[in-house]
């Protein structure tokens, strides 16, 4: 008794001439010992021409020259290249804001000399000198007067 | 034309629109989807027509739609307010106008093949409404040949079952 594999998607392959000659030798031997193997190429074959068989679906009246119109077409060349100015202007700002903003904000560290190295210097010097007040600098204890 | 045999982009559109047009149609299954994926195609083709390599025309158009097809499926799945359920011109085709002459059978065609799974619909309308071969649909849906050579066969199988539904239906 032969017995076959089930009929697979080598048969739309098959169909389409898009098999190597080893598989369609293979499908050739199937079709011709296999009445399960016939009937699915058959079923498979009406889906294909089917669709093959569709007539040209047209667009409606006017669409064409709507598309195809001079107005439209440099509309839409002005919208497809206005991005790359929009996003070379941004550019331009966005770096024209850093720029002013470094050099109008100042950092922390353009207050020459610093001061906790001034004041840590300064209690270096206090702590060695026996200048009972300015020894107290490094406390840094701000207290409010009281009424 | 212009130089090196490629076509400018208003000649693309007059002598190859009406394949774009037929090809976009079967996928999405009405008028209205069908002209915003064209129009959404020829904005690609614009952008692309410099990389193009002169070869098949067609069949370079046909992936691009099928592209912008499936890039619209996915961002309204992505949308739950435009999700496929919810818009049932996007996944059946629309009652014919009154004034539309039915064509009997292609509607039936068109209509079972609304049913089919996108990815599926995808491969079936590049293979027997585009002509490519497989090779060139997988590298259009990113997808192994194999892949393709299955997609073909189910997609096939589901349409034939759905026009001997219909027809039993009928």
């Amino acid at each position: 008794m032969n017995t076959y594999p089930a009929p697979d998607d080598r048969l739309s392959a098959y169909l389409d001439g898009e098999l190597d000659t080893a598989e369609r030798e293979a499908v050739d031997g199937y079709l011709a010992a296999s009445p399960e193997w016939r009937e699915e190429r058959d079923e498979i074959a009406y889906a294909r021409e089917a669709l093959r068989g569709l007539p040209t679906h047209e667009a409606p009246s006017g669409f064409w020259e709507g598309i195809l119109s001079p107005e439209l077409t440099r509309a839409r060349a002005k919208r497809t290249s206005r991005w790359p100015r929009i996003a070379a202007a941004a550019t331009g700002v966005a770096v024209a804001a850093v720029v002013i903003a470094s050099l109008v904000i100042p950092s922390p560290d353009r207050v020459t000399p610093s001061v906790p190295a001034l004041n840590d210097s300064h209690a270096v010097r206090s702590s060695v000198s026996d200048e009972p007040v300015s020894h107290l600098a490094t406390l840094s204890m701000v207290t409010p007067f009281r009424k | 034309m212009m130089a090196g045999g490629v076509p400018t982009w208003e000649e693309v559109a007059r002598d190859h629109g009406r394949f774009l047009y037929n090809v976009a149609y079967r996928l999405a299954g009405n008028d209205s989807d069908a002209q915003d994926l064209v129009q959404e195609s020829l904005l690609r083709v614009r952008k692309g027509l410099e990389r193009y390599q002169p070869g098949s025309l067609e069949g370079w158009l046909a992936r691009i739609v099928t592209n912008v097809f499936l890039d619209e499926v996915r961002r309204r799945k992505r949308r739950p307010a435009d999700a496929l359920p919810d818009d049932p011109d996007w996944v059946l085709p629309p009652e014919p106008a009154a004034d539309e002459v039915s064509t009997g059978f292609s509607d039936e065609v068109q209509a079972a093949l609304a049913t089919l799974p996108d990815e599926f619909r995808a491969a079936v309308v590049l293979c027997d409404v585009g002509d490519l071969p497989y090779d060139e649909i997988a590298e259009s849906l990113g997808v192994p040949v194999g892949t393709v050579r299955s997609r073909i066969h189910r997609g096939r199988r589901l349409l034939r079952n759905a026009l001997v539904g219909a027809g039993e239906t009928a």
